[in-house]
């Protein structure tokens, strides 16, 4: 056991030596970078000027938006149109129900997909090849097909309108289990190998030395199942029936009247709904960087 | 499936050069036991139920003729010959393949935008990757609205711009060919911000004794580009294609919110998925939409085997 | 009146005393028995039940929760949840058929005339006779058509909500400028016709005279074809109108005023919709439903005037539609629900509608109140045109044949295709659709 341990120390070390090359900064050129800022702020801002133009919507009125040629500026901004969207909808109640499916999916994709995919990359057993086609082929038809049978299923489970109700099916992922799989077959073998010899099973060989390793991989997994389950609409807009279920893509796109929208009001909510994920992804990119990159996806 | 099989045999080998089989089958010496199975135990389970289950019932009821609310007769291959006679379907098929093309045109963009971001002694990456990400960020509905608005053929900025050149810009969202176009984009402009990313990543994983070494060579800095990014960058390039082609074949939202009913510009616009959509859910014709998905399934599928299989020609393993 | 002898009977029930013109037996707690029988007794006032209520519309909801708060007041242990979705993409429908196919249809729910059949025919829906046979419903208190819309193989699905018929709505402003004459209700065609020609030459390039929706057919070829002595489908819902010389005269308005260039071109009313033309002050008239009433006056205040539709070779009918109050077959409720149905179907809930505006309410003598709700403008037009206008074309399978004029009348609109040959080639495809139902 204590061989074991140690192994795994030493073989982390490796590991963190490993990543810590990766990080080494490159050598400063002389090159003047001036061409590149200039192309890449010019390409930044027609990426963000819909959003820009979203913001603008957010701040007219409604009459402004809907008015052709729409006004391109206000005039008075409407910042009250941010305040009338706790007025409209339950915000605060369906963003934590938003942050709690999120977080149910985020966990279990990360815990199964990374067994799964460990065991596809590095493990041998009957019918691998075939059971992951199996698992590939789920990704490869309209998400609609699965509406009404997933609804019987969480139906005959008695989850409507509950949080593992809505996160139950999307704790699967077929894409996540290939992401993660891809990954570690990027891993060098040596360091199995090595532990192998030592005698350590396979299940700690997975969890003392791989998963660590994997720690980026898991990173890009998350942002990526985050970001689907955040804006995720159709599943949710079906299995929730009372208000009190719902999360924060339901209660937007309830926004919509049949005659007559609130734009500005949709906006700022949409807005609003985006900044967490935003605020987010600024915050941990380097390590999504990092993360997809040490992914392999080879 | 043959496509997961294929790439098996190549992506195996982690090892250098790109032929299969370098490796010795180590892992063949000692079995796992019962791990394997007890580690993808709950994600077979899973599948299985909330996803394999759909799709076989789903290829079965492509065989009959479904009631709007469940029940159904079999009827052979009826809907699958009313398929084949289907207009709709190849130009579908056609809308979605040149929809897929434009988008896949994002990602020598995003090699050319990320081999900026990550040169040497760049200032403010954390800020650019942000800018080009947002629009991944963004809800489906909300943005659809405002590129509504900004291709509109009357009052839209991006035919005001034209205007100052003295073109007389086409109604972009109902005219066939150019609608397509303008959906096209939004898809590149959504997903650009992910293929920038992976490409970056793909991009920081190239060693920087190699840039070192061509300058010692005197290699100019295209020279390099072509010689030593493009090529390494190829695995990331190749996922993010596999991707792509996944996404483009879902595409559907878009067309809701950009072109709206009634559209002139539709037949030559719509995909696969929306017209599975409108059967099934719409026109409350099950039977034959399921039909139509399990097209979706075998071309995504064939497409990926064909990708997986030319991967070896193009796609360089470090 | 309705709701008092309502009240009376409710309360009676509640002491255990029958009352009401088909009753069999008396007791108040018998349970299930009364949806099912073809005597209705209301529930007693101690009933308990928690029911939902799906609806759509989130500019309803308020309204929606004033008449549940009126209903409590009858039952205070019926708990009534409201459940919205939104109509947009089809999304409502899609749950409700989702839902439907595990047999957990909410109790009680907003229908639309495209759907009340397929829902009905498919067993989905409980009837509400036993209502009616009570005299807890009169069929009389609302527009025959729209009774006639929510009664399927001669057996009424739901209580009429509200309904829309269709108006000419104005600018003085533009008109005036243009020296083009303000509509009348003896206008017709031609009148509209020159009039917004007038308008059109007069502004020029990007301005027009005269518009409809052409993205859907009930604010626009749905009345033109009735009042060119046509029809969308029989009475019996079996056999396309299409094709018929009098629908073609009504579709051919429209191509007409495209190709004159009275209207936008069928590619600008698709990017920017006949409603935006008008609001934004780019177009002078247009074709639209009563609720874009307040929007238009919003905008427009005192320079806005509507009346009613122009007259075709055959008559100035509009179509109606209105949403209706169903109850689920599945329901676990039914007394609640039809108590719920009943109450929604009376005066109160119709008053409450009108008085917020957003809807005409389908209970006879509660519109004034909608009619009068803006100040110098007399929306009884709309009321006028409910008693002779024509119902909403519907079938069993609706959308399957509504996907068929998206497909083919834009290009026939457009000119692109002669009017004629489209609206042959539709009537066939239409038939052989509802050939299937």
């Amino acid at each position: 056991m204590s061989e074991n341990v140690s192994t795994a120390a030493v073989l982390g070390q490796n590991a963190a030596e490993l990543q810590r090359e990766a990080r080494r900064p490159r050598r400063h050129r002389t090159q003047s970078n001036a061409g590149a800022h200039t192309v890449l702020l010019i390409g930044g801002l027609i990426m963000v000027s819909p959003l820009i133009y979203q913001v603008i919507m957010s701040l007219s009125t409604n009459q402004q938006v809907e008015s052709a040629p729409p006004t391109i500026w206000p005039g008075v901004l409407q910042w009250h149109n941010y305040l009338d969207v706790f007025a409209q909808m339950p915000f605060g109640q369906e963003l934590w129900i938003t942050a709690a499916i999120t977080a149910v999916r985020l966990v279990g994709q990360l815990l199964l997909c990374s067994i799964a995919g460990y065991a596809f990359a590095r493990m041998r057993f009957t019918a691998r090849g075939v059971i992951l086609g199996v698992i590939l082929s789920i990704i490869m038809v309209p998400a609609q097909i699965y509406l009404i049978p997933q609804y019987q299923i969480i139906q005959g489970l008695g989850w409507l309108n509950t949080v593992i109700g809505i996160a139950a099916p999307g704790v699967f992922s077929a894409f996540g289990t290939f992401l993660m799989r891809q990954f570690f077959l990027g891993l060098p073998q040596e360091l199995e190998d090595a532990a192998r010899i030592d005698g350590a099973s396979s299940f700690m060989i997975f969890w003392r030395i791989m998963l660590p390793l994997a720690s980026n991989g898991l990173w890009a997994l998350g942002i990526i199942t985050v970001l689907w389950s955040w804006n995720d609409l159709m599943w949710p807009l079906v299995v929730t029936s009372s208000a009190g279920s719902a999360p924060l893509s339901v209660g937007l796109a309830n926004l919509q009247g049949v005659h007559g929208n609130n734009y500005p009001v949709l906006m700022a909510a949409s807005l609003m709904a985006m900044l967490p994920i935003l605020i987010l992804f600024i915050v941990l990119q380097k390590r999504v960087v990092a993360g997809i990159g040490r992914s392999g996806l080879k | 499936m043959s496509a997961s099989t294929a790439e098996t045999s190549t992506v195996g080998t982690a090892g250098p050069g790109t032929a299969k089989a370098s490796r010795p089958r180590r892992r063949g010496l000692r079995p796992d036991g019962p791990w394997p199975w007890i580690f993808v135990l709950p994600t077979v389970l899973g599948v299985a139920v909330f996803y394999l289950w759909p799709i076989l019932k789903t290829f079965y009821l492509s065989f009959t003729t479904v009631g709007v609310f469940g029940g159904s007769t079999f009827t052979g291959l009826a809907n699958y010959l009313t398929m084949f006679s289907d207009p709709q379907i190849p130009q579908s098929i056609l809308n979605t393949a040149i929809y897929t093309v434009i988008v896949m045109l994002g990602i020598p963009i995003a090699v050319g935008l990320a081999s900026l971001i990550e040169r040497p002694g760049m200032r403010f990456r954390g800020l650019y990757r942000t800018l080009y990400f947002i629009p991944y960020v963004t809800m489906p509905a909300a943005v659809g609205i405002v590129w509504r608005l900004i291709f509109n053929g009357d009052f839209g900025p991006i035919n005001w711009f034209l205007s100052l050149f003295g073109i007389a810009g086409p109604y972009w969202l109902a005219t066939p060919g150019f609608a397509l176009v303008a959906v096209s984009i939004v898809g590149l402009w959504m997903s650009l911000g992910f293929n920038l990313i992976i490409i970056s990543a793909g991009l920081r994983e190239i060693p920087a004794d190699l840039y070192e070494a061509a300058q010692v060579d005197g290699a100019s800095r295209f020279r390099q580009f072509r010689s030593i990014t493009v090529p390494l960058l190829t695995p990331s390039i190749f996922f993010v294609s596999i991707i792509t082609v996944v996404n483009g074949f879902q595409l559907f939202d878009l067309l809701y919110v950009m072109l709206g009913k009634s559209n002139l510009a539709m037949p030559q616009t719509q995909s696969l998925v929306y017209i599975f959509y409108n059967e099934a859910f719409l026109q409350n014709n099950q039977g034959y939409a399921s039909a139509i998905g399990i097209l979706i399934l075998v071309i995504i599928a064939a497409l990926t085997a064909v990708q997986f299989r030319l991967q070896r020609k193009w796609v360089n393993y470090v | 009146m309705d709701r008092r002898s309502f009240l009376s009977l409710a309360a009676l029930s509640g002491v255990g005393l029958g009352l009401g013109a088909t009753l069999v037996g008396c007791s108040s707690d018998s349970s299930g028995s009364g949806s099912q029988a073809s005597a209705y007794t209301p529930p007693a006032k101690s009933l308990k039940a928690t029911i939902s209520y799906a609806i759509w519309d989130v500019n309803q909801q308020p309204a929606m929760e004033k008449i549940i708060k009126g209903f409590n007041k009858i039952y205070p242990n019926v708990t009534v949840n409201i459940q919205l979705t939104p109509s947009a993409g089809g999304a409502y429908w899609t749950k409700m058929k989702t839902l439907a196919s595990g047999k957990n249809l909410p109790d009680v729910l907003w229908m639309n005339g495209p759907n009340i059949q397929l829902f009905a025919l498919n067993n989905q829906l409980m009837p509400i006779d036993s209502l009616v046979s009570a005299g807890q419903i009169k069929k009389s208190n609302y527009p025959s058509a729209l009774v006639n819309l929510y009664t399927v193989d001669g057996r009424l699905y739901g209580t009429p909500k509200d309904f829309d018929t269709v108006g000419l709505y104005y600018n003085k402003d533009m008109l005036g400028q243009a020296g083009a004459a303000v509509p009348t209700s003896s206008w017709t065609w031609d009148d509209l016709k020159t009039n917004g020609k007038k308008v059109s030459d007069h502004f020029g390039k990007g301005v027009f005279g005269f518009a409809g929706d052409l993205t859907g057919g009930q604010t626009s070829w749905y009345n033109t074809m009735l009042q060119g002595g046509g029809y969308i489908i029989s009475s019996n819902h079996k056999k396309s109108g299409y094709d018929l010389p009098g629908s073609i005269k009504g579709l051919q308005f429209w191509a007409d005023i495209i190709a004159a260039g009275i209207s936008p071109s069928m590619q600008q009313l698709t990017t920017t919709l006949a409603n935006d033309w008008f609001t934004s002050g780019k177009l002078a008239m247009v074709m639209d439903g009563d609720w874009e009433t307040a929007p238009y006056h919003q905008a427009f205040g005192d320079k806005l005037g509507v009346v009613q539709l122009p007259k075709g070779p055959k008559s100035n009918q509009s179509v109606i539609h209105g949403l209706g109050n169903v109850i689920s077959a599945t329901t676990k409720e039914p007394e609640a629900a039809l108590a719920f149905v009943s109450y929604l179907g009376g005066k109160p809930p119709a008053l409450l509608q009108a008085d917020a505006g957003v809807v005409i309410p389908a209970f006879n003598g509660s519109q004034t109140v909608w009619a009068n709700s803006i100040e110098g403008l007399d929306l009884q037009l709309f009321l006028d045109e409910a008693k002779v206008a024509s119902p909403y074309p519907i079938s069993k399978n609706t959308s399957a044949w509504n996907q068929m004029e998206s497909d083919i009348l834009p290009a026939a609109f457009a000119g692109q295709t002669p009017v004629a040959t489209a609206a042959k080639k539709l009537a066939e495809q239409m038939n052989a659709e509802l050939a299937k139902d």
